[in-house]
């Protein structure tokens, strides 16, 4: 009835972590080529990424580079051509070339628009089904309402960020290594290291993944599922992104009691769940845009 | 033929530009543009600068270049047609769904392509001229040879702005919600339309917050302090040659939401450098140094007062907190 995702960027991260609450893997991080071993830029891990998830019984997508460059885009085609031939159930774009470089390549496999694929309207979403988009990840900045008109009217599966940092903003550029490590010429995977940015008056907090920047405060809506489940959403996604792999299979595990709990038509006490959520983000708790107002606050909440 | 736009944020703004040489003015639609209100047009003011530009052999293009609601879809092709009727020349446009609608039913309208669709490669280029586009906005970051051959393997006409940021980083407009994740308020105006106050790509001003001052800190170590997220665009000139020789032939001048005096000032030189640059093989650009890096210094103080409105907007926004759902 429903699905439960998260994101596991490369090899390592798929064999030691806990993804027994999740039914779906979107394998790569599409936001850096460089982060180390991201399925996304080394076809030569894929296959043996698909076996384990398919071996865990999870579906399993692939996610694309978002930003590719002219000089990039050979890259992305030797990542498409190794994964064609893979059991793959579908592949994640957020770049529009894209879109035209899969059709050209012959690809028939469903296509997700990523989160950066900056969809608003279901209008786009047509547009984008002609491409062969099965799936579209709204825009954060949509409400509910708007998520649920592009679901019904377009009509097309959405996914649903439930948990997790928001991307916000992503960069062609690594922003760690040119303001903290200027002067560097490699990646040495400075980012494995959270790195936060605070506005000095104190108030505000982002964190900075290098080339994406992410809300400070983590998403959460455990306490709302019951209502997207009401509006006829059944995709739900964890954003796991430079988290520890124990907090993410925590938060798997919070998620899918509640769905199970829904899915049985039984009542599920969110509270000590939003408590123990909240333990783990150092920024506090947010709903995003889903209550049409700013991302970082929480509805009802101080 | 070159198309030199100019920023038309009020109609004062607007009718200087054209009598400075601009080929066409560019003028933001009240809550349909992403600048604020005072810098965007009403009706009325659309339609008499219209009329104002057709007497002079000009044009006006409209921007309508916010990402709006699904609901607001009808309301968006109304007024297209409405302006496109009048005499509007062309649209910039951001939202692919409704790209493809113009192109449909307003099949005779140049369409140009906000830098809201944040253009990153050659595919994407084919994929908007697809929907619809006429004119790309690139970003800065592309090589004079990638444009050239953009240009000549798309036959999509090449739009570039006449600012841009020296480096790389993050990609704004376009990709950017750093704003409205601080500081967002959604409202209807007169017509039904949500001006999405603080959304860079929904509403209109980007409020700024990457001019803030920021920590960076890893680990508990602090790594820098006092710092802006994000650097901000200059005026440029000096490949201009280049880029016209590589079949750029849409230039827009930037500001709508600077003064009337600096907007007039920068579109005169860039006329006056344009001209120069079409009419010999080997022009001397010297000359305009002086006054560019005036303007350059103009525009730099005019965009930090700007900037430190914004910022205080959204933290009066960003202190009222939601209602419960």
């Amino acid at each position: 009835m429903f699905e439960l995702s998260t994101d596991v960027p490369n090899l390592q991260a798929l064999r030691g972590g806990d993804y027994d609450a999740f039914d779906a893997l979107y394998l790569g991080d599409f936001s850096c080529p460089d982060y180390p071993k991201n399925f996304s830029s080394h076809p030569e891990t894929l296959a043996e990424g698909v076996r384990i998830a398919r071996d865990q019984g999870k579906r399993c997508y692939l996610r694309l580079y978002a930003v590719p460059s002219n000089h990039e885009l050979d890259d992305v085609r030797r990542t498409i051509d190794a994964a064609m031939g893979l059991p793959f159930d579908a592949f994640e774009v957020h770049n529009m070339g894209l879109l035209r470089v899969l059709r050209e390549m012959g690809c028939t496999k469903p296509l997700h628009l990523g989160v950066f694929g900056n969809l608003y309207t279901h209008e786009t979403a047509r547009v984008l089904k002609d491409y062969g988009v099965t799936r579209v990840y709204p825009n954060p900045e949509l409400s509910l309402r708007e998520i649920r008109y592009i679901k019904d009217e377009t009509p097309i599966e959405v996914l649903v960020q439930v948990h997790g940092k928001i991307p916000l903003v992503i960069s062609e550029t690594c922003f760690i290594m040119e303001n903290a490590h200027q002067g560097a010429e490699t990646c040495s995977f400075f980012c494995s290291k959270s790195h936060w940015l605070t506005r000095s008056q104190g108030d505000w907090s982002l964190k900075d993944a290098g080339r994406m920047t992410l809300s400070g405060k983590d998403l959460c809506m455990i306490e709302h599922m019951d209502r997207l489940a009401e509006a006829g959403l059944e995709h739900f996604f964890v954003h796991g992104h430079g988290e520890e792999r124990a907090r993410v299979a925590a938060v798997g595990r919070a998620y899918r009691r509640v769905l199970n709990a829904i899915a049985g038509g039984e009542p599920c006490e969110t509270q000590g769940l939003v408590e123990a959520l909240s333990a783990f983000a150092e920024m506090g708790l947010c709903n995003g845009y889903y209550f049409e107002s700013a991302g970082q606050h929480y509805v009802g909440r101080p | 033929m070159v198309l030199m736009m100019a920023p038309g944020g009020t109609e004062e703004m607007a009718r200087a530009v054209l009598a400075e040489g601009a080929d066409a003015v560019y003028i933001g639609v009240m809550g349909w543009s992403r600048r604020g209100a005072v810098f965007e047009m009403s009706d009325e003011q659309i339609r008499r600068l219209i009329d104002h530009a057709a007497a002079m052999g000009k044009e006006v293009r409209i921007v309508v270049n916010t990402m709006p609601s699904s609901t607001e879809v009808p309301m968006f092709i109304e007024r297209v047609r409405q302006y496109a009727g009048w005499g509007a020349a062309g649209f910039m446009v951001s939202d692919i769904g409704c790209m493809r609608l113009l192109r449909d039913q307003v099949p005779e309208a140049q369409v140009h392509t906000s830098v809201g669709c944040g253009i990153t490669n050659v595919e994407d280029v084919r994929f908007l001229a697809e929907q619809g586009a006429t004119y790309v906005v690139l970003p800065y970051r592309l090589s004079v040879r990638e444009i050239a051959e953009i240009r000549a393997t798309t036959g999509v006409g090449i739009e570039v702005f006449l600012f841009k940021t020296p480096s790389g980083g993050k990609i704004c407009p376009g990709k950017c919600m750093m704003s409205s994740y601080f500081s967002f308020k959604r409202e209807l105006d007169e017509h039904g339309k949500d001006l999405f106050h603080g959304s860079a790509g929904r509403g209109g001003d980007c409020l700024r917050v990457c001019q803030s001052h920021w920590r960076l800190n890893a680990g508990g170590v602090s790594l820098l302090e006092d710092m802006t997220i994000k650097s901000n665009p200059a005026l440029w000139l000096e490949e201009l040659p280049a880029y016209l020789g590589a079949g750029v032939n849409c230039l827009k001048v930037p500001g709508r939401d600077r003064s009337v005096e600096l907007v007039r000032d920068i579109t005169r030189l860039y006329r006056r450098a344009v001209d120069l640059i079409l009419s010999t093989d080997n022009p001397n650009l010297s000359p305009f140094a002086e006054p560019l890096a005036t303007c350059r210094e103009r525009w730099r103080t005019e965009r930090g007062r700007r900037d430190v409105r914004l910022i205080g907007q959204a933290e009066q926004i960003a202190r009222v907190m939601p209602k419960v759902a």
